[in-house]
C-alpha cells in the first residue's frame, strides 16, 4: 500500500484541528527518545485526540492513507520503550493528553470506568476526594504511568488485585479496520449498559484478551474494579542474608499464597534493588567496568541496615490489633528458618526500601523506586521479566544464571521476585550509561543472552522492552506467529497498527518492510 | 546529557554548576505530565526537559539569549513538581536559577517589561515603601480604566487592607515566652506578608510564646531575597540574605537559637538553601550553613516541639492545600497535616496535589493568564472536596486562592493558634461555619477478638449499602 503521509495529516488535521497535529522538531525528537540500546526512533508527527470518534477518523484516515500509527497511553513506560514508536516514522497517537477522563467511579460494584489518559496518580487522587473508600492497585512505577496502558500490558500491582489486566472488565476498542467495538455486555444497545464493566463474559467469544500485548486494536476505555480501602494496612518485612536463601525464601512465601492467608504478593527484592534508589555504585563512578563487587554489595547492605533479600507483604483489616494475629503467624513461619530478621511496619516506615513497598501494596502511588535509574548515570534502562514457578531449587538455578549472565557482560545484577502463589516474576533491571559505546553494547548483549538461555530452561518473559520484541516473538512456535499475524490481517487488513509492536506483523509483510 | 562548555566557562562557579546539573539529566520524561505549564501550554519547551535543553543551549553559546528561550523560561512556576517524580533527581531548581541570572546579566528586556520587575524587585522586599505602594495601588483601583492594560491585571492582585490588630506583635523584637522559657526561637518576619496579612506572624508569635518559646525578631532580617532570585537579580537577593545570616547568627552566638522559623514556605524554602546560595562566599559560608541548618518551616517546628491535641474546636472540615515550596521543594507534607488533626480539624487533601495554584512569587503578576488558569483550576479542586475552610503554609498561595475560590483561606498556624487558644482568624470572623458532626472515634479494642468489624459504608445516597466487610 503506498503511502501520503502528507494527505494523511491534512485529514487528521481537519478531524482534529490543526493545532493536535504536532509536526515540531522538539515534540518529534522528544518523543522518538528512549532508553532501551537501540538508536532513537522519532515519529512522523504525533496527534492528540479527544474523543474515540477522533481516533476513529485517525484510524479510518490512516487506512485511506496508507500510514503507520503508534498509539501509547501516557508513554511512561521507561525500560519498555517509552513513547517512541516500534519504528522511526510511525505517527502517535498519543491518547494520554486529552482523553484523560474518569468516566466514572462506581462505589457500589467498585470500579472505575477510565479513559488511556487516566494515570494512577489521578485515580489515586480521585478516589481520596471521594472519601478514600476505594483503592488503586498502585505499581511501584511513575505516578503519573497511564492505567489503561499498563493494564493493556499486562502490567502488575503488589495487592489482591494485582493482575491489572484482570481486573480490567468492558472495554471500547477502534480497531485497525476502523470499527468499534465494546466487549462483553457492552456490545448490547442502547446506553444503560448496567453488565458491561461488572461482568467480564458475556455470549459469544471474550475478545479483551486479544488487545492485550497486540497490536489489533487500540483501547480507548475500559474499567477497572477497584478493591474498598481497608480500615487497617500493616505490612511485614524480612531481611535474609545471603544470595542463595533465596530457594528457602520461595519455599517459605509459596504455603502462605497457596492457602492465600497472606491477600498481597511478596516483594522479594535483591540488596540492589531495594538499595539502588537511594544510593549510587560508587565503583562505577570510580572507573570500574566489572559488576558492582561482593564486598561493595556488603558496605551497601550494612549501609541501610538490610541483607541479600528483602521480603515483604502486607494484610489489610479491621484494625492494627485484628491484624496482629496474621503478622504474629507469619512472623513464626519466616523464622523457622533460623535465617529470617523480622521488620516490624512502623520500624521499615523510617527504612526507604521498605516504605516504597508499604506505599505500593496500600494502593499509594510513588516515585520513589524510580531513584534505582541513577544507580549508574547514563540514562540506559531495560527490563528482562522472565519468572519462575514458586519452587525453591528451580528459582535459586535461575537466580544463579541471571546472576552469572550480569556479571559476565559487568552489568549489576538488581532484581525484584513479585512471587504469588504458583508462580513469581522476576524483574530484572538493566542500568547502565547509555552514551558508553561499549556499555551499551554490553547490555544489549546481556539481554540477549538473559533471553536465549531462560528461553532454553522453558521461561519465557511476561513483557519485554520494544527492542526485543522481534526477539522474544521469534522464539515463539511458527504456528503462533502464523495465528497472530492472521488475526492481525482479520482486525486491521492493511497493517496500519503499530506494525511490528509486540513482533506481530501482518502475514505477508515481508522482512525487508519490517 | 552530554555538554560542550569550554575550558573557559567552567572556570566560572555558575558554568561548572550548571554543566554538573545538565549532566545529571537523562531525558527519562517523568517530569513532564507533572508541569502545570507543559499541561496547559502542550509545548514540549514549555515543560522540564524543553527548558532544561534551553538552558544548555543558552549558556553553551553564550551571549544574549533569545527572546523565545526567555519567555520559556519566564514561564517556568518553580514549582518543582518536575523535581518530584525525576527519577535521577536532577537538581531542576538551581539550575533554573542559574538560568534566570544567566538572562538578568545578558539580555536588556523590553522596557514594558523591565520597569515592572525593577520596580518589584525593589519595593516589594521593603515593607514600608511596599506598604506605601499598595496604598497607591488601592487609590488606582478607584481609576482603574485609566492605567495601562499591561498593568491592569495587578490591580485585581491587591487585596482588601488587612484588619491588623491594634498592636501587631511583629513591630517589636523580643517576645517572652508565656510561663517557663523552654525554647529560644527566631521568627523570619519577612517582607510582603507583615504588609498584606500581620495577623499570620501574629498568630505564630501568640502560638510560640504560649507553647513556652521565646521569640526573636531581629530588626536587621527582612526579606528573605527569594522574590529578587527568582527574578535572576541575585545581587540584591544575596544582599537580603547576607543581612539575615549576620542578625541570626549574631543571635545564635549570643543567647542562643533552637531553630529559625519561617511561616512563608516560599521563604523557607531559600533560607534553608543559604548555604548552598553561599557556598562560594569566604566570609558567609560557614554561617550561612548554619542558618540554614537550623532553619524550619512552622510546621516542622510545632511538630518537633509535641504540640498537644485540643478539642476546643468542632472538627472543621479544612481542605489542606500543599505550596509547592512546602511539597516539592521542602518536602513538608505530614506535619501541617497531623498537626490540624491533633488540633481537631477534619483535614481533607486536595486533588492535583503537584499542581501549582499559579502564585509563585511575581509569576501571577508577569505571566497573568497562565497564573490564572492554574489559580481557576486550583479553587475548582479544592471546591469538589466541599471544605468549609482552606489552610495553606504560603502567603502567596492564600492571596492568589483567594481570587479564585469563595471558600475562606488562612495559614495554617492560624487555624492552630485558634484551637489552642487564640482569637478568630479574620478571614473567619463573620463566617458562619455548620458545627460538623463530631468525627467517630474508634475504641481501642482491649483484645484482637473484640476488634470492632467495620463496614465501609456508600453515603452519596440515602440508600446505603456495604463497601467492604473487614
Amino acid at each position: 500500500m503506498t503511502t501520503d503521509l502528507s494527505a494523511f495529516l491534512d485529514a487528521v488535521s481537519a478531524a482534529l484541528g490543526k493545532e493536535w497535529v504536532d509536526q515540531r522538531p522538539e515534540t518529534v525528537k522528544r518523543y522518538g527518545e528512549h532508553t532501551l540500546p537501540g538508536a532513537e526512533r522519532p515519529p512522523a508527527a504525533v496527534l492528540f485526540p479527544e474523543s474515540t470518534q477522533q481516533v476513529q477518523s485517525i484510524v479510518r484516515a490512516a487506512n485511506q492513507h496508507g500510514v503507520q500509527l503508534y498509539p501509547i497511553s501516557t508513554g511512561n513506560n521507561i525500560g519498555l520503550g517509552s513513547r517512541a514508536p516500534i519504528k522511526p516514522g510511525q505517527v502517535i497517537v498519543d491518547l494520554g493528553y486529552r482523553m484523560n477522563r474518569i468516566l466514572e467511579v462506581n462505589e457500589e460494584t467498585c470500579f472505575a470506568e477510565v479513559q488511556p489518559g487516566v494515570s494512577f496518580q489521578m485515580l489515586h487522587d480521585e478516589l481520596a476526594r471521594r472519601g478514600d473508600k476505594l483503592m488503586v492497585s498502585a505499581t511501584s512505577g511513575p505516578p503519573h504511568g497511564g492505567i489503561l496502558g499498563n493494564a493493556m500490558d499486562r502490567g502488575a500491582g503488589y495487592g489482591p488485585y494485582f493482575d491489572h489486566f484482570g481486573m480490567l472488565c468492558g472495554m471500547e476498542v477502534v480497531l485497525g479496520n476502523g470499527d468499534i467495538v465494546r466487549t462483553g455486555d457492552g456490545s448490547l444497545e442502547g446506553d444503560n449498559l448496567v453488565n458491561w464493566h461488572v461482568s467480564k463474559y458475556s455470549f459469544g467469544p471474550a475478545l479483551d484478551g486479544l488487545f492485550a500485548q497486540s497490536n489489533f486494536g487500540i483501547v480507548t476505555r475500559a474499567a477497572i474494579w477497584l478493591m474498598p480501602r481497608p480500615p487497617a494496612a500493616r505490612s511485614f518485612h524480612f531481611v535474609f542474608p545471603d544470595d542463595e536463601d533465596i530457594g528457602e525464601i520461595i519455599d517459605l512465601c509459596r504455603p502462605m499464597k497457596l492457602s492465600n492467608f497472606v491477600p498481597t504478593l511478596f516483594r522479594i527484592s535483591n540488596d540492589l534493588y531495594a538499595m539502588a534508589p537511594e544510593d549510587q555504585n560508587w565503583e562505577y563512578l570510580q572507573g570500574s567496568k566489572e559488576a558492582f563487587s561482593v564486598e561493595g554489595r556488603r558496605t551497601l547492605q550494612e549501609k541501610h541496615g538490610l541483607g541479600a533479600w528483602q521480603v515483604s507483604g502486607m494484610f489489610y483489616g479491621a484494625s492494627d490489633a485484628a491484624i496482629e494475629p496474621s503478622i504474629q503467624r507469619v512472623k513464626a513461619h519466616f523464622e523457622r528458618s533460623g535465617k529470617a530478621r523480622y521488620i516490624s511496619h512502623d520500624e521499615a516506615l523510617g527504612i526507604p526500601a521498605l516504605s516504597i513497598a508499604i506505599d505500593a501494596m496500600n494502593g499509594r502511588p510513588s516515585a520513589n523506586e524510580l531513584g534505582m535509574l541513577q544507580w549508574r548515570p547514563g540514562s540506559g534502562n531495560s527490563w528482562f521479566l522472565p519468572g519462575t514457578p514458586m519452587v525453591g531449587r528451580q528459582a535459586l538455578e535461575l537466580d544463579r544464571l541471571g546472576r552469572e549472565i550480569y556479571a559476565k557482560h559487568g552489568m549489576d545484577y538488581i532484581i525484584m521476585h513479585v512471587a504469588s502463589a504458583r508462580f513469581a516474576r522476576g524483574l530484572h533491571v538493566l542500568v547502565w550509561n547509555k552514551d558508553d559505546a561499549d556499555e551499551n553494547a554490553r547490555a544489549d548483549a546481556c539481554y540477549r543472552e538473559l533471553a536465549h538461555e531462560f528461553a532454553k530452561r522453558g521461561v519465557g518473559v511476561g513483557r519485554a522492552p520494544a527492542d526485543y520484541h522481534d526477539l522474544h516473538m521469534g522464539m515463539m512456535m511458527p504456528s503462533l506467529q502464523k495465528a497472530f499475524g492472521e488475526i492481525k490481517n482479520a482486525l486491521d487488513p492493511n497493517g496500519i497498527l503499530a506494525q511490528g509492536k509486540y513482533g506481530i506483523y501482518s502475514v505477508g509483510e515481508t522482512v525487508e518492510t519490517r | 546529557m552530554k555538554t560542550s562548555f569550554t575550558e573557559t566557562q567552567l572556570a566560572r562557579p555558575e558554568i561548572a554548576e550548571a554543566d554538573k546539573i545538565l549532566g545529571t539529566c537523562q531525558h527519562f520524561g517523568f517530569c513532564t505530565s507533572g508541569c502545570p505549564t507543559y499541561t496547559l501550554l502542550h509545548d514540549e519547551n514549555d515543560g522540564p526537559r524543553g527548558r532544561i535543553d534551553l538552558i544548555k543551549e543558552m549558556l553553551e553559546q553564550g551571549g544574549s539569549p533569545s527572546p523565545k528561550t526567555i519567555g520559556h523560561i519566564d514561564r517556568c512556576l518553580s514549582c518543582m513538581s518536575c523535581m518530584t517524580t525525576c527519577a535521577v533527581k536532577v537538581d531542576y531548581m538551581h539550575l533554573v536559577d542559574i538560568g534566570r541570572v544567566y538572562i538578568e546579566e545578558n539580555y536588556r528586556r523590553p522596557w514594558r517589561d523591565r520597569i515592572p520587575r525593577d520596580v518589584l524587585g525593589y519595593v516589594l522586599p521593603r515593607p514600608a515603601l511596599f506598604k506605601a505602594m499598595l496604598a497607591a495601588g488601592r487609590l488606582a483601583l478607584r481609576f482603574e480604566k485609566l492605567m495601562p492594560p499591561s498593568l491592569r491585571h495587578m490591580t485585581k492582585l491587591i487585596p482588601e487592607a488587612a484588619k491588623a490588630s491594634p498592636h501587631s506583635l511583629a513591630a517589636c523584637t523580643v517576645y517572652p515566652a508565656q510561663n517557663e522559657r523552654r525554647w529560644r526561637v527566631a521568627v523570619l518576619a519577612g517582607c510582603v506578608q507583615p504588609v498584606l496579612s500581620p495577623h499570620i506572624n501574629d498568630a505564630t508569635i501568640r502560638l510560640l510564646t504560649r507553647l513556652g518559646c521565646e521569640v526573636i525578631v531581629p530588626a536587621a532580617a527582612g526579606c528573605c531575597g527569594s522574590l529578587n532570585l527568582h527574578m535572576g537579580k541575585r545581587d540584591a537577593a544575596m544582599q537580603f540574605a547576607a543581612a539575615n545570616i549576620r542578625a541570626w547568627v549574631s543571635e545564635m552566638d549570643g543567647e542562643g537559637l533552637d531553630a529559625i522559623v519561617v511561616n512563608a514556605s516560599g521563604c523557607g524554602t531559600t533560607v534553608k538553601d543559604y548555604g548552598h546560595m553561599f557556598s562560594g562566599d569566604a566570609d558567609l559560608a560557614e554561617a550561612a550553613h548554619r542558618v540554614s541548618n537550623i532553619a524550619m518551616d512552622i510546621s516542622e517546628w510545632l511538630q518537633s516541639m509535641g504540640l498537644s491535641d485540643s478539642a476546643l474546636l468542632p472538627p472543621y472540615k479544612v481542605a489542606y492545600h500543599d505550596a509547592c515550596s512546602l511539597r516539592n521543594a521542602q518536602k513538608v507534607t505530614v506535619q501541617p497535616r497531623d498537626l490540624l488533626r491533633q488540633a481537631g480539624f477534619h483535614v481533607v487533601d486536595v486533588g492535583e496535589a503537584h499542581f501549582c495554584c499559579g502564585s509563585a512569587g511575581t509569576y501571577n503578576m508577569f505571566q497573568p493568564e497562565l497564573a490564572r488558569q492554574l489559580g481557576a483550576r486550583k479553587a475548582a479542586n479544592i471546591a469538589r472536596v466541599e471544605p468549609q475552610i482552606i489552610a495553606a503554609g504560603n502567603i502567596g498561595c492564600i492571596n492568589q486562592i483567594r481570587l479564585y475560590s469563595g471558600i475562606p483561606i488562612v495559614h495554617t498556624v492560624e487555624l492552630l493558634d485558634w484551637a489552642h487558644g487564640g482569637p478568630v482568624p479574620p478571614a473567619l470572623e463573620g463566617v458562619r461555619l455548620e458545627t460538623p458532626e463530631p468525627m467517630a472515634r474508634e475504641p481501642e479494642p482491649a483484645s484482637a477478638a473484640e476488634a470492632p468489624i467495620h463496614l465501609h459504608r456508600h453515603t452519596g445516597t440515602s440508600d446505603e449499602s456495604d463497601l467492604g466487610v473487614w
